[in-house]
């Protein structure tokens, strides 16, 4: 079996801002590490969860799938999840999946805080 | 309103006492009248009590017990009932409607009904009349019941000879790629399809319908299915000896028509399409019996195959047009039934040959084609679609390079790499990157990328679908090359499950929580090959993954 490697580190650059830092693979096995993830991201108000995936390694349509069902939850605590850092193949499968429409894509971190004000 | 006394009814009532109810019947002898006959103690009387005579709407008009000295009736069944005897009539009415009459002579006494006789009577008509509907509605649904099971048992007829008579497995021709999908309706049309081996290596494809659905369809597609086999076999043997006497599709279909129409029920007849392959050289020869049109889809555009032909069954003696055509590296034939084109949606408007012929021409061809006209038919009709007639498709492609041969038209193949993977969760990983290391330099590095992921998806897929990812079960994996193609072979142990047919992802409808969040495999490989096809056998899928390297996308 190969095991999966990922990283999450949760940031507050501020009150109503958090970042999830994402390092290796999101699949599948993801799942556990990454509703966590959220759950500390998204205590006390906060209103923008921003993903950063400068140094994903490889994400498969099962990762996908998880971002759409944390998309689900971020839509319901009326939050807004933005991204950084994105590899243009994986622009591209955002593209095609529409999930840029849902999750605004930045080229880094700074326009992103910015965005989320 | 229906106010004839039901008999069985009557029966149960005055037969003798064995339904309970009977027991109950005061029906009694008159023993003074000299002249009336004697009815016997809970005795069925007959009685002619047509809706139009006026002591129905008497009786339906009246509740309580008539005496029927006292009505003044031009009435048939009152002179009737008088002549038998009857003395006082109970009417049992429910809810408006007459179902039973309790009839009594005189008292053995001779006495006068008493005024407690009369309520006792009202009292047991009151609660015999609802009885008696009870016991209809309690009847009436077993009979309902009886003819839904027959129905029920006869569909399993129906599919049974359907299926076990459909092809078992598809041909394997090199250079060739079949698929083949049929869904039956609940009532089970008449479609059936067939491949015939001719002695020379020629491929017949057939494909009908049958008017009608059930039982009755089921055995006239066996029959046909029967004919057009010995017909055809008839020729193959032939052929051993007389290679010059070819019988031509239009010769099959004609000798077909020939004996199927003497013993075709009356209203009954089969469209069909039968067409001879060469598969040496791409030659296809066709003749149609009035069945829908089968496209052939060529780069962007489609070509219909129109040939002149009546349907068989209907008058023997028919010539039936012999056409051909020239099957190109990449073409790829749809046939299919008209439970295609005439699925409605809740419009009530047809899915249609526009519809289809421009979808045949817009997409790729092959078993994705099945599966994307699948997903647009779903498109169409709606999620509570009930299905009205069978759908049958099949597809015959012709591939683009035969990656199995060494010499053809294409070029030369070269493999690149051959191996094989134990299935599990997360071992798509090293399929992808050891496919990547093979295609280095061969598929352009901007492709790069697109290729990984559509090989760790396909691989995804046969690990978890195909070999439930059993370690003990491998997935095998080609990588080759022409100097125009790459191709990815990836092929898993599932092969007698069919792939899921997922509905298009569709992110909005994900996040209303009307899809499953995943489900985005399939549709990924799509975005990033040049063409997919699907190679099924019995025991085994194989995705055929293809990039185009002509340095176009």
């Amino acid at each position: 079996m190969a095991t999966t490697q990922l990283n999450l580190t949760v940031r507050k650059p501020s009150n109503s801002v958090a970042v999830i830092d994402i390092h290796g693979e999101v699949t599948g096995a993801a799942e556990t590490p990454l509703m966590s993830a959220y759950e500390e991201a998204s205590h006390n108000g906060v209103r923008t969860v921003i993903l950063n995936f400068s140094n994903l390694e490889y994400m498969n349509s099962s990762g996908i799938g998880l971002l759409v069902t944390l998309l689900i939850r971020v839509n319901r605590q009326k939050q807004r999840m933005f991204s950084y850092g994105l590899s243009d193949h994986y622009q591209q499968i955002f593209q095609l999946t529409r999930l840029n429409e849902a999750i605004s894509i930045y080229p880094d971190e700074t326009s992103a805080l910015n965005a989320a004000g | 309103m229906e106010t004839t006394p039901k008999p069985n009814l009557w029966q149960r009532i005055f037969g003798g006492g064995k339904t309970g109810l009977g027991t109950e019947s005061r029906s009694v002898p008159a023993s003074s009248t000299a002249d009336a006959p004697k009815p016997l103690p809970g005795t069925l009387l007959t009685l002619d009590l047509p809706p139009n005579d006026p002591l129905v709407a008497y009786f339906q008009s009246t509740p309580g017990v008539v005496e029927l000295d006292k009505l003044n009736l031009d009435s048939p069944a009152l002179r009737d009932l008088n002549k038998q005897g009857v003395k006082l009539v109970i009417p049992l009415v429910n809810q408006g409607e007459l179902l039973g009459l309790m009839n009594l002579g005189n008292r053995l006494s001779d006495q006068d009904y008493s005024s407690d006789d009369r309520v006792l009577l009202n009292n047991l008509a009151t609660q015999t009349a609802p009885a008696i509907r009870v016991a209809q509605l309690v009847r009436q649904q077993q009979l309902e019941t009886q003819a839904r099971e027959r129905l029920e048992q006869e569909l399993r007829i129906a599919r049974l000879v359907q299926q076990t008579l459909l092809p078992q497995e598809l041909p394997a021709l090199e250079g060739w790629h079949i698929a083949a999908h049929y869904r039956p309706a609940r009532s089970v049309g008449g479609d059936f399809y067939d491949f015939i081996r001719y002695n020379d290596g020629r491929l017949a494809l057939v494909i009908g319908d049958v008017t009608d659905k059930g039982v009755p369809a089921a055995l006239v597609m066996a029959s046909t299915r029967a004919t057009l086999r010995g017909v055809a076999f008839d020729y193959s043997s032939a052929q051993v000896g007389a290679s010059e006497q070819h019988m031509t599709p239009g010769d099959v279909l004609a000798r077909a028509n020939d004996l199927i129409c003497p013993d075709i029920p009356p209203k009954m007849f089969i469209t069909c399409f039968y067409a001879i392959l060469d598969p040496d050289t791409g030659l296809l020869q066709y003749a149609n019996a009035g069945h829908d049109v089968p496209y052939v889809k060529r780069g962007n555009t489609f070509i219909e195959l129109r040939a002149r032909g009546m349907p068989l069954g209907l008058l023997p003696g028919m010539p039936y047009e012999v056409q051909e055509l020239q099957l190109e590296p990449g073409d790829s034939i749809l046939f299919y039934s008209d439970g295609l084109v005439e699925a409605h949606n809740p419009q009530r408007e047809m899915f249609g040959f526009p519809r289809l012929s421009e979808y045949v021409a817009s997409h790729p061809g092959g078993a994705a084609l099945i599966e994307a006209v699948l997903e647009d038919l779903e498109i169409f009709t709606g999620p509570n679609w009930e299905q009205e007639d069978d759908v049958t498709l099949v597809t015959l492609q012709r591939a683009t390079g035969a990656p199995n041969n060494v010499s053809n038209e294409m070029g030369v193949w070269k493999t690149l790499a051959s191996f094989e993977t134990p299935s599990g969760e997360g071992n798509e990983r090293e399929v992808m990157t050891r496919v990547a290391e093979a295609a280095q330099g061969v598929l352009p590095a901007a492709r790069m990328e697109q290729l990984k992921t559509a090989v760790a998806e396909a691989t995804m897929n046969a690990m978890e679908h195909g070999n439930k990812n059993n370690p003990d079960i491998p997935v095998q994996v080609q990588v080759k090359a022409s100097p125009q193609l790459l191709s990815v072979h990836i092929t898993d142990q599932g092969g007698s499950v069919p792939i899921p047919d997922n509905p298009a992802p569709d992110l909005d409808l994900k996040l209303e929580g009307m899809q499953s969040p995943r489900g985005w495999g399939l549709f990924l490989i799509k975005q990033f090959v040049d063409e997919m096809n699907i190679v099924t056998d019995e025991k085994h899928h194989t995705l055929e993954l293809i990039w185009h390297l002509d340095g176009k996308e």
